[in-house]
């Protein structure tokens, strides 16, 4: 038996794969205990998760206007969140480490006061990338924007981490656990691959939804399920309206379900199906395709169903997603802000067109996925790591 | 890149054709939704265009193939900064590339 801590920001997108890792670690007898923000934990863990909880920094959780996209996004999204957010949970992570005494640590790519601390205070950790963008050096066209970004990371280092380390402290020297595959990464990515670990998506069982309505689903029509993830409600509300029209012009062969957590869609044509919540990988199972803002959870779990995808990204990794979804073949990049209902009707035409091959690349993903191991390969991994360092636990 | 520096004959390659040709481009890039754009000097490459940083490569292939080797805007975006490519406009980008044929128009 080991034990285990994880490491994780307050984004659902990050806590999820750490959800079914942690799962399949303590089926195997393991001990898990969480870093974080017990609330967000538990939503997606349960209300069991011994969750060692985090302060949040000063301007609380990630909140951005709709319109701050492109590298402005990238710049607040470091500047303003990640950076206070390493500097706010670092006195509980160090805390963590005291009282559990992990045999080895899994920390969020960007929960980044995970790998410093851990780096400072000796624990062998694997790093979580929740998304396939970091992994093909996004920056490595921009030179200086990268430097910026070292700067800030190795500022941040020398306050909460070691400052005699000189990795990059999104990439841990003990391995990457990447809950990607390597048909969706492209040739693009020139990775360490002797640590960096493709473990596929690592989905998690999470709570069904007993008030779905399945009988309103029409068996006789395409269901194409629409979702902007759960950090975007409000930058989605132009998009879910033209969403809705490009449903509606298809209702004829399609019915469209969306999820809508910000109750956006005020008035909704008839027909179609929406839902605050939604239990999307029920419904992954008997759609057709997927509309989708390139989320890496979503897109994965669209992938893993062997369903084509319609990806309207908004920012963040968004984009890379989307292009490598788009150049995979499984599926169509529409712009975000720009699609309306005509081109979404006519993009999810050619998608649900099956002579046009993104269900067949799509289904090739898919079944490449589903043999990347996910949760177990992710737990056979961190067992490996504990057994190559025994004595980590031992000096503190 | 000053315009003090050209010379009478490198006043040949004109500002406008150039802003006019990049302009085409962007409405021309792929799944860019820009058919209809109204892109000026001040148009913003990301907060007007909604264009990502890879669109900037992309942009600067199609350049590539329509100045050729004179034309090396991935040369250029690798100077930026990140505040430089937050504020970036299409004007910026066209006095770069107006820059660059006028230098090997003088050589």
């Amino acid at each position: 038996m080991s034990r285990f801590l994880l490491v994780a920001p307050p984004l659902t997108g990050h806590i999820n794969p750490l959800v079914a890792v942690a799962a399949e670690l303590t089926a195997r007898g393991h001990q898990v205990e969480w870093c974080g923000y017990a609330d967000r934990i538990r939503d997606a863990a349960g209300p069991t998760a011994v969750v060692h909880e985090c302060a949040l920094p000063e301007a609380g959780e990630l909140l951005r206007p709709p319109t701050l996209t492109g590298p402005a996004a990238f710049r607040f999204l470091w500047e303003a969140f990640f950076i206070p957010l390493a500097e706010a949970m670092a006195p509980a992570v160090a805390s963590a480490v005291h009282a559990f005494r992990p045999d080895a640590a899994v920390t969020d790519q960007h929960a980044v006061a995970g790998a410093l601390v851990c780096e400072r205070l000796g624990v062998p950790y694997l790093t979580s990338a929740s998304t396939s963008a970091e992994l093909i050096d996004p920056l490595a066209d921009l030179p200086k924007v990268a430097a910026w970004l070292t700067g800030r990371l190795d500022a941040l280092r020398e306050a909460i981490g070691d400052p005699a380390a000189t990795h990059d402290p999104r990439f841990s020297p003990y391995g990457v656990l990447a809950f990607t595959g390597r048909e969706l990464l492209g040739d693009a990515a020139a990775l360490p691959w002797e640590r960096v670990h493709l473990v596929g998506p690592a989905i998690a069982d999470r709570p069904g939804d007993p008030d779905f309505p399945w009988d309103a689903l029409d068996p006789s029509r395409e269901l194409v399920f629409v979702s902007l993830g759960t950090a975007n409600t409000d930058a989605g509300a132009r998009f879910l309206h033209e969403a809705a029209g490009a449903l509606e012009l298809l209702a004829d062969r399609v019915q469209g379900v969306v999820a809508d957590p910000g109750g956006q869609l005020t008035d909704p044509p008839p027909g179609i199906l929406v839902r605050p919540y939604v239990p999307q990988l029920e419904l992954l199972g008997r759609a057709r395709a997927v509309v989708s803002h390139g989320g890496h959870n979503t897109v994965c779990e669209a992938l893993w169903h062997g369903l084509p995808l319609v990806v309207a990204p908004i920012r963040d990794d968004q984009p890379i997603v989307a292009r490598q979804v788009a150049e995979a073949g499984a599926g169509i990049r529409v712009r975000f802000g720009r699609v309306d209902a005509p081109k979404l009707a006519e993009a999810l035409r050619t998608v649900l067109d099956d002579t046009g091959g993104h269900r067949t690349a799509a289904a090739a993903i898919g079944r490449s996925l589903r043999v990347a191991g996910g949760r177990q390969a992710a737990a056979d991994h961190l067992e490996q790591l504990v057994t190559a360092h025994p004595a980590a636990a031992a000096g503190r | 890149m000053t315009s003090e520096a050209a010379t009478p004959t490198a006043l040949s390659i004109d500002e406008d054709t150039v802003l006019a040709q990049i302009a085409a481009t962007l409405r021309e890039l792929p799944d860019a939704g820009l058919e209809d754009a109204e892109i000026s000097r001040e148009t913003l490459f990301h907060d007007d265009l909604e264009l990502e940083s890879i669109d900037l490569v992309t942009l600067a292939g199609l350049l590539r193939e329509q100045y050729g080797e004179r034309v090396n805007l991935a040369l250029f975006i690798a100077d930026l900064e990140l505040d430089e490519i937050i504020a970036l406009t299409v004007g910026r980008l066209a006095d770069y590339v107006t820059a660059s044929l006028r230098a090997t128009e003088e050589n």
